[in-house]
């Protein structure tokens, strides 16, 4: 489990770290459509400047930055890959048999992976530096204009925020019925993959009773706590805007208007 | 089997930050049919200790030995302690999975290969230890049965393995009264029919008292008492000190004792308690 | 005295399709005043929770009416009005923590009411000082002990200002020190607070400290007194599934063999004082 580093919040007192959820969503939103916009390698190089001074003034530790990478790699070398192998045109490079890798497929497949990665190290970025419970008031708050079209914005906030709460206890609670299995024969370890899959069932029966045990019993403890869903409620900590979230928001603006203006 | 620890050490996550050390050098001797209790606060150690005891953690540093033979060693295969040393986990309802009571009993021993005949009758011999009917109980479903079947059930299955020790983590943990009660008198029973070793770990001191000859008292990842539990009880100040508590008529009788009557205080039945204080204090 | 629960004639049938109703309430008529601590006692199934769940309308009765501080239950206007007087704490200290932080779980309720965020941020402070938690409010709840928990779930409740407390066998998954803590902020919050106590408990050695001990068989109250009526009175616990705790036991020993031990002694230290 210690790999799941991908997203996990690390407290901090930097810039990135104070902005307020709202602008910090936004902005995120705005650079993911300047990633979609850029048509040049340049626009790639300049947008990747950018980010690589955010993350200098983040103070996030690189190796643990790097580190929650690592499984995104695999879907980008075979990202890469796909397109080495099946985009075809232009000159070819290389010849096997009759497997060839060529111009377009290079060209395209660089562009691809390029966009995928700095994609990926953005919202990384973003997710590193914002705590789960703000992320769910941001997300709260960014949706409530979308409630007409029937999408529930505080509910999806809520979910959120009850997953991240239960996470730790599920955790807990799988590692203690896999010990009661393995306690009497069960064998989670040897086998193929099937064999491996078929052994999980006395670890996920259990473990999906529980939670939805656990799901009833929260329930009646929300509704007798006055839960009644998200009208009227009130919030303890209260989403406010600084300066520093004009700025932020003003550069992200800038950055997609400056693509889409200068051709990059 | 003889189950014995030397300076058994436990650091979990060692290298990181989060390290902890669980266990400190722990060394006990358990023989083949005693009866014996594990008591200690929450963090204590204690449910750390037990599961070095078949084989579900590896100790950092020290040994277990089985009979004299040490599992990491390759002196006995883990697979084996396992069944010989069954362990039963506080609220152990929660690792029911099988559709039916016979195919959830069946598991433990179906995982050593049993088969058929001798299968069912396992699962028979389970089921009747816990005082489960066999033929009422085995195709219903463990999820339709009441908390207390439920848990019998669990530990039925653990019993058809027929192991030579079992420990039982809490066993009676948010049970009613009669729950309580009716699992212990189980429990002493095939301690005694079967000549099983029962290591209890628990937080009842009146029952522990009652039922087991030796207590081990877990105390921030060392062994700080062991003896009977007279032995034990007398030192009041030490077991308050570590969080514990007195078994209520323990707690009476060292109380009258502070009174300067010269009163019994290793007594833990309420027959020998009543008796004493009546002969101190009847007419007095 | 303020009867804070009227319970006027209760019937409850849970309804299954397969088996048809069954009957878990059984026709119950009990006032709890305002102030009171009572124990409610009972063998698994006696209807103890679900008689618990009807204080505060999260179960409606099948026959009868209930009034909580005035209020009945039976109309749906009156079911907030209920739930922020009525406060309650459930056996698993796990499933009644809705937020990622300490703080922030104490002050569900009040967003819940549209609590004004600076009031809210006084009165969660105020909750944690009360149960002794304050110095651990950014905490993640999975960190937290057993006993801490259940504390927690009571600050929540209080934060909201309730007139009474109804606490579903809060000890039940705890350990000799987490039920201790969740007792003393039990005693607490009814001496200085002047909050009304209702506490389920299969635990006798609890139902010692109350006020009135109420003990329920199949769906109905089957006797009602001062646990010292209870517990020595001879009042047969046994054949209900039930038992007397060590200590009274002791005494009714003590007292067949003819040594006289005055009424109202239960205790260990009442008994020590009583026989030196």
């Amino acid at each position: 489990m210690r790999s799941v580093t991908l997203g996990h919040y690390l407290p901090g007192n930097s810039f990135l770290h104070k902005l307020d959820p709202r602008i910090k969503l936004s902005s995120l939103l705005l650079l993911i459509i300047a990633l979609f916009l850029i048509k040049t390698f340049w626009g790639f190089i300049l947008f990747a400047l950018f980010i690589l001074a955010v993350f200098i003034s983040s103070q996030l530790p690189w190796r643990y930055f790097l580190r929650g990478l690592k499984p995104i790699l695999y879907i980008i070398v075979f990202t890469l890959f796909l397109h080495f192998l099946f985009t075809k045109g232009g000159k070819v490079y290389l010849r096997l048999g009759a497997i060839t890798v060529e111009e377009a497929g290079v060209y395209l497949g660089a562009f691809m992976t390029l966009r995928l990665a700095l994609l990926v190290i953005t919202t990384i970025l973003i997710t590193l530096t914002t705590s789960p419970m703000s992320f769910a008031d941001g997300i709260e708050f960014l949706l409530r204009p979308f409630r007409r079209l029937g999408i529930p914005g505080h509910e999806i906030a809520m979910m959120m925020t009850i997953a991240l709460r239960f996470v730790p206890t599920l955790m807990e609670e799988s590692d203690k019925i896999r010990k009661a299995q393995m306690a009497r024969g069960a064998d989670f370890e040897t086998g193929n993959v099937f064999r491996r899959a078929r052994n999980l069932v006395p670890l996920l029966v259990p473990l999906f009773v529980s939670a939805f045990r656990r799901a009833d019993e929260l329930a009646i403890a929300m509704e007798a706590r006055c839960y009644r869903g998200g009208e009227n409620r009130t919030k303890l900590r209260k989403l406010q805007t600084a300066p520093r979230d004009y700025y932020a928001i003003a550069t992200a603006c800038g950055l997609v208007l400056g693509i889409v203006f200068s051709g990059l | 089997m003889l189950i014995e620890t030397r300076d058994l050490r436990h650091t979990y996550m060692p290298g990181t930050p989060f390290q902890v050390e669980a266990l400190k050098g722990i060394s006990v001797k358990i023989e083949q049919g005693e009866f014996v209790g594990i008591i200690g606060e929450t963090g204590s150690g204690k449910s750390t200790f037990v599961q070095h005891l078949n084989g579900l953690l590896r100790p950092s540093s020290g040994k277990i030995l089985l009979d004299g033979r040490n599992p990491w060693a390759g002196e006995i295969k883990l697979k084996k302690i396992r069944s010989s040393i069954a362990l039963l986990f506080q609220y152990p309802e929660h690792q029911l999975f099988e559709e039916t009571v016979f195919k959830d009993v069946a598991f433990g021993p179906r995982s050593l290969g049993l088969e058929g005949d001798e299968l069912e009758e396992r699962v028979r011999f389970g089921l009747e230890l816990t005082g489960l009917d066999y033929k009422f109980y085995k195709d219903r479903s463990p999820f339709n049965l009441s908390g207390g079947e439920k848990r019998r059930v669990a530990m039925a299955g653990i019993l058809a393995m027929k192991p030579e020790a079992v420990i039982l983590d809490e066993p009676t943990a948010g049970m009613d009264p009669s729950g309580r009660r009716r699992l212990m008198d189980q429990i002493e029973r095939f301690h005694k029919e079967e000549n099983l070793t029962v290591i209890l770990v628990t937080h009842n001191m009146e029952e522990v008292s009652r039922l087991a000859k030796k207590l081990y008292v877990f105390s921030g990842g060392q062994l700080v008492l062991q003896g009977t539990p007279a032995e034990i009880f007398k030192n009041t100040a030490l077991i308050r000190k570590i969080g514990l508590d007195l078994p209520p008529i323990t707690d009476l009788l060292h109380k009258l004792k502070k009174t300067g009557r010269n009163i019994r205080t290793d007594l833990f039945t309420l027959e020998e308690a009543s008796r004493e204080i009546l002969h101190h204090y009847r007419g007095g | 005295m303020n009867a804070i629960f009227e319970l006027k004639n209760v019937t409850f049938d849970y309804s299954f399709d397969d088996t048809g109703p069954i009957r878990a309430l059984n026709n119950i008529s009990l006032t709890i005043n305002e102030g009171e601590y009572v124990a409610l006692i009972g063998p698994n199934g006696s209807g103890k929770s679900t008689l618990a769940r009807h204080l505060n309308a999260i179960l409606l009765p099948t026959a009868g009416e209930i009034l909580v501080d005035g209020f009945t239950t039976m109309r749906e206007e009156n079911r907030w009005e209920i739930r922020r007087r009525v406060g309650m704490v459930f056996q698993n200290p796990d499933n009644q923590i809705v937020a990622t932080t300490v703080e922030e779980d104490v002050a569900f309720g009040l967003e819940n009411l549209g609590v004004d965020s600076s009031l809210m941020a006084k009165r969660v402070t105020e909750a944690l000082e009360a149960v002794g938690l304050q110095s651990l409010k950014n905490h993640a709840p999975h960190l937290l002990s057993g006993g801490q928990k259940q504390r927690l779930a009571i600050a929540g409740v209080i934060a909201m200002r309730p007139r009474c407390l109804v606490l579903d066998e809060p000890t039940a998954m705890l350990d000799p020190r987490g039920r201790r803590e969740v007792l003393e902020t039990v005693k607490k919050m009814k001496q200085q607070e002047g909050i009304t106590i209702v506490h389920i408990t299969h635990f006798m050695e609890e139902a010692v400290e109350a006020d009135r001990v109420i003990v329920m068989d199949k769906g109905k109250i089957i006797h009602e007194g001062t646990p010292a009526e209870i517990f020595t009175g001879g009042v047969d616990l046994y054949s209900l599934d039930l038992e007397i705790p060590v200590i009274p036991k002791l005494i009714q020993i003590l007292r067949s063999q003819g040594l006289v031990v005055p009424p109202g002694v239960l205790k260990v230290d009442e008994l020590v004082d009583y026989l030196c």
